[in-house]
């Protein structure tokens, strides 16, 4: 601690322990829900320096501060990079609570810690999902290279970050892309002997050898996550959207071939790869799907989405595929366009009264009930939701709790498969226009993790009380493959009343994120 | 623990001995001595390590907590922040960092079922409360290098490797937590120490080893000197703990 002159006072040294108060902070506005608690975009009084503020909630907890903000400090402290979200420090908020003596007691805690943070305009999933949004190649391959340059650093330092998709992707108006939420990172060995839980990753970004109940695990797992960002960016929309585990394997397996021993030693070792093992032979369709990509992309993509995992492509050599050194260049960040601040939390009251209008005008419609315009019959399952992002109204993450989607998919896992299915719901039971629950939900910023409190958003369009399954119940691979084996009543296809129910399921749908 | 050491926090708040060595001004007017300063922290090591036995969690818990524990008390003072309750605060909150949860629930029924003393007898709630505290006066940095990490790839290096010599060396470097040298020398010359104490005990030359090592040896010598010391003045008289408690327990 700097030492103050004699009569003075050290107001202006900040400590070099103990944490500064929450009151150097004056927060403008929520910007954010998560597990710990509510995001705020703050600025520090003295400097002007706009921040954001996690609150790390305390209260519930039972074993005292949280395990999963204890991983996350940890990890923060130690990792420097450009490339992944800076700590800044913690701040507490002195509580009101007093003892007799005027001390605090030990409620003040209680009162919250703040994590705080650089603060970022956006997410990559929010900047991907913005209306009329397309990303240019140079853009997708610096974006794409600052993920890798940011996770590779992870990895050389032995983090895993085991919860990436495009929602903890932050970037700001200087085309600055950085790793957040490492609520679910940890530390690894490189000898991959502790057994670590499988139930990491959101669900659409899970790969393969967790799905299959591996719990020895390394960077590969990451590695997965960023091919299916990488496959979603020039897809334009998620390439694995599983409403639950048996389904995503199924996706996966539908898209890279059925895993055997030849294309992965060992698999049938995996815990659970005898009951999740196809019952067809399946071939690896990824060129074909894909064919569209660029040659170089496509071969990228290939070695990510590999399915073995000591046989994917790790961070450092993907950063030397020929894809970021042929043309188009990746751009320089600096060059990207600025894009308009905004985040879901504030605009969510313009889109609840947009909701509620278009809710009324589909009351009306339901009079006369008519076949959505854009709506692909069951059959057609692909077509599901090719329109949704770069069509003219994109969903904002769209977000629908997902009804079939019971606690059963991610079992006790503390974040919950964020990924539940409702990021581009089928608006089956809508009318005429493409998105009735553009309520952006979902993703949950990178700033907020874990399983978010129902929050009563409400049943965008459970008024619409259509009975019976959504057009989408036959679920769709999304490449128009057949999908022999979906369980029919896929995630949207029940009732407008189940919709509503804001079951364990509709995680993603509250988090709260960063995303506009 | 992954991440450099020379990048890290640990490094970078390694701290000279004199800044250790401080008994806080409230201790001071109770009239604890810098002896009895040292004597509780040692026998709060002990008292962790007890714990951890029963609770079953690894030595690199028990370092890491030790290493709190020693931390809060170069920030904090004894009167303050009690010892007793402190110890087992920092042993749940090493079992959070190092991936070993221990519930406190747990804690606390070995907390009373090795103690019959009351003023040991801490609840749940205590702990919690204490946590945050500690977690504060840490700065919330909790990653801590241990020497164990080097311990075996030197041993091995110096071609000692062998069962005796990596008993030996482990339990010495076991011991040093029950002094300060975690706060104030880089882990791996705390290891080269150990082994160097190690060496001369089992009467192994190995200079050239250390020579090519291009360490400091009298860095290394000097710490040797210090653990040798300790193993000295070890006379660790119960009463000599119970009077620092009783200074401890005076009303200012």
């Amino acid at each position: 601690m700097a030492i103050a002159g004699a009569g003075q006072l050290n107001l202006n040294e900040s400590p070099c322990w103990g944490s500064r108060s929450v009151d150097c902070f004056e927060k403008l506005e929520q910007i954010g829900e998560g597990t710990y608690g509510q995001v705020y975009m703050a600025r520090e009084i003295k400097t002007g320096e706009i921040v954001a503020l996690k609150k790390i909630r305390m209260d519930n907890e039972r074993e005292g501060f949280p395990i999963t903000a204890i991983r996350e400090i940890k990890i923060l402290k130690k990792l420097h990079h450009e490339n992944v979200i800076k700590l800044k420090e913690i701040v507490t908020s002195p509580g009101p609570e007093k003892d007799e003596q005027g001390r605090p007691d030990g409620n003040k805690y209680k009162g919250g810690i703040y994590m705080v943070f650089e603060y970022m305009d956006h997410d990559l999933t929010g900047l991907a999902d913005r209306p009329g949004m397309r990303f240019s190649v140079p853009q997708i391959k610096c974006y794409m290279r600052q993920l890798l340059t940011g996770l590779h650093y992870c990895h050389v330092n032995q983090v895993l970050h085991r919860d990436i998709k495009g929602s903890n992707l932050l970037i700001d108006n200087e085309g600055n892309l950085k790793l957040a939420d490492f609520g679910l990172a940890r530390s690894f060995s490189n000898d991959h002997n502790a057994n670590l839980t499988n139930r990491v990753i959101t669900l659409w970004y899970r790969p393969p050898e967790l799905l299959l109940g591996a719990t020895k695990y390394g960077p590969a797992v990451d590695m997965w996550s960023v091919g299916c960002i990488f496959a979603e960016l020039l897809h334009g929309k998620p390439i694995f959207p599983g409403k639950d585990e048996p389904e995503q394997l199924n996706k996966i397996f539908e898209l890279c071939g059925a895993p055997d021993e030849v294309n992965w030693p060992g698999v049938s070792k995996i815990p659970w790869y005898n009951n999740f093992k196809p019952t067809r032979p399946m071939k690896r369709r990824l060129r074909e799907v894909f064919r569209h990509f660029d040659r170089h992309a496509l071969e990228l993509l290939e070695r990510m989405l590999t399915l073995d995992p000591s046989q994917r492509i790790c961070a450092k050599d993907a950063l030397d595929a020929e894809y970021f050194w042929t043309d188009p260049l990746p751009c320089d960040p600096k060059s990207l366009p600025k894009y308009e601040s905004s985040h879901e939390f504030q605009t969510k009251k313009k889109r609840q009264q947009q909701r509620q209008h278009e809710e009324n005008a589909k009351r009306q419609k339901l009079q006369h009930p008519q076949p959505h315009a854009r709506l692909p019959p069951i059959q057609q399952s692909g077509q599901a939701h090719a329109q949704m992002r770069p069509g003219p109204n994109p969903p904002l993450h769209g977000s629908q709790p997902p009804v079939a989607t019971g606690p059963g998919h991610h079992y006790g896992k503390p974040r919950g498969p964020a990924g539940g299915p409702g990021r581009y719901p089928a608006n089956g039971t809508s009318g005429g226009y493409n998105h009735p629950n553009r309520g952006g939900q979902g993703g949950g910023g990178g700033y907020s993790s874990g399983p978010y409190p129902p929050q009563g958003r409400g049943p965008p369009y459970g008024s619409s009380g259509m009975p019976g399954a959504g057009p989408r119940g036959g679920g769709g691979s999304g490449y128009g493959v057949g999908a022999p084996n979906y369980s029919q009543g896929g995630p949207y296809g029940s009732s407008g009343a189940g919709r509503g129910s804001n079951m364990m399921g509709g995680n993603r749908n509250q988090q709260y994120g960063w995303q506009q | 623990m992954a991440a450099n050491f020379w990048t890290s926090s640990h490094f970078k708040q390694l701290l000279d001995p004199e800044e250790v060595d401080v008994v806080h001004q409230q201790d001071k007017d109770k009239g604890i001595t810098l002896e009895e300063f040292k004597l509780i922290k040692m026998h709060m090591a002990n008292y962790i390590m007890k714990l951890a036995q029963n609770v079953k969690v690894r030595q690199r818990v028990v370092a890491t907590a030790v290493t709190y524990m020693r931390r809060v008390y170069t920030r904090r003072s004894m009167s303050e922040y009690d010892p007793r309750l402190v110890a087992p605060t920092c042993l749940y909150l090493a079992s959070k960092a190092e991936e070993s949860t221990v519930q406190a629930r747990l804690l606390v029924f070995y907390i009373k079922k090795l103690s019959s003393d009351e003023k040991y007898r801490y609840e749940i709630k205590d702990i919690l409360e204490m946590e945050m505290k500690i977690l504060e006066a840490l700065n919330y940095y909790l990653v801590v290098f241990h020497p164990y990490r080097t311990l075996s790839p030197l041993l091995q290096d110096a071609g000692m490797n062998d069962m005796s010599m990596t008993q030996l060396s482990w339990g010495l470097v076991n011991d040093t937590y029950k002094m300060d040298l975690i706060l104030t020398h880089p882990p791996y010359l705390i290891a080269l120490a150990c082994i160097y104490i190690a060496s001369v005990y089992r009467e192994k030359d190995i200079t050239t080893w250390f020579e090519e090592l291009r360490v400091d040896m009298n860095v290394v010598k000097n710490i040797s000197m210090e653990i040798l010391d300790f193993y000295e003045n070890k006379m660790i008289a119960d009463e000599r703990i119970s009077t620092a408690f009783l200074k401890l327990a005076l009303k200012p």
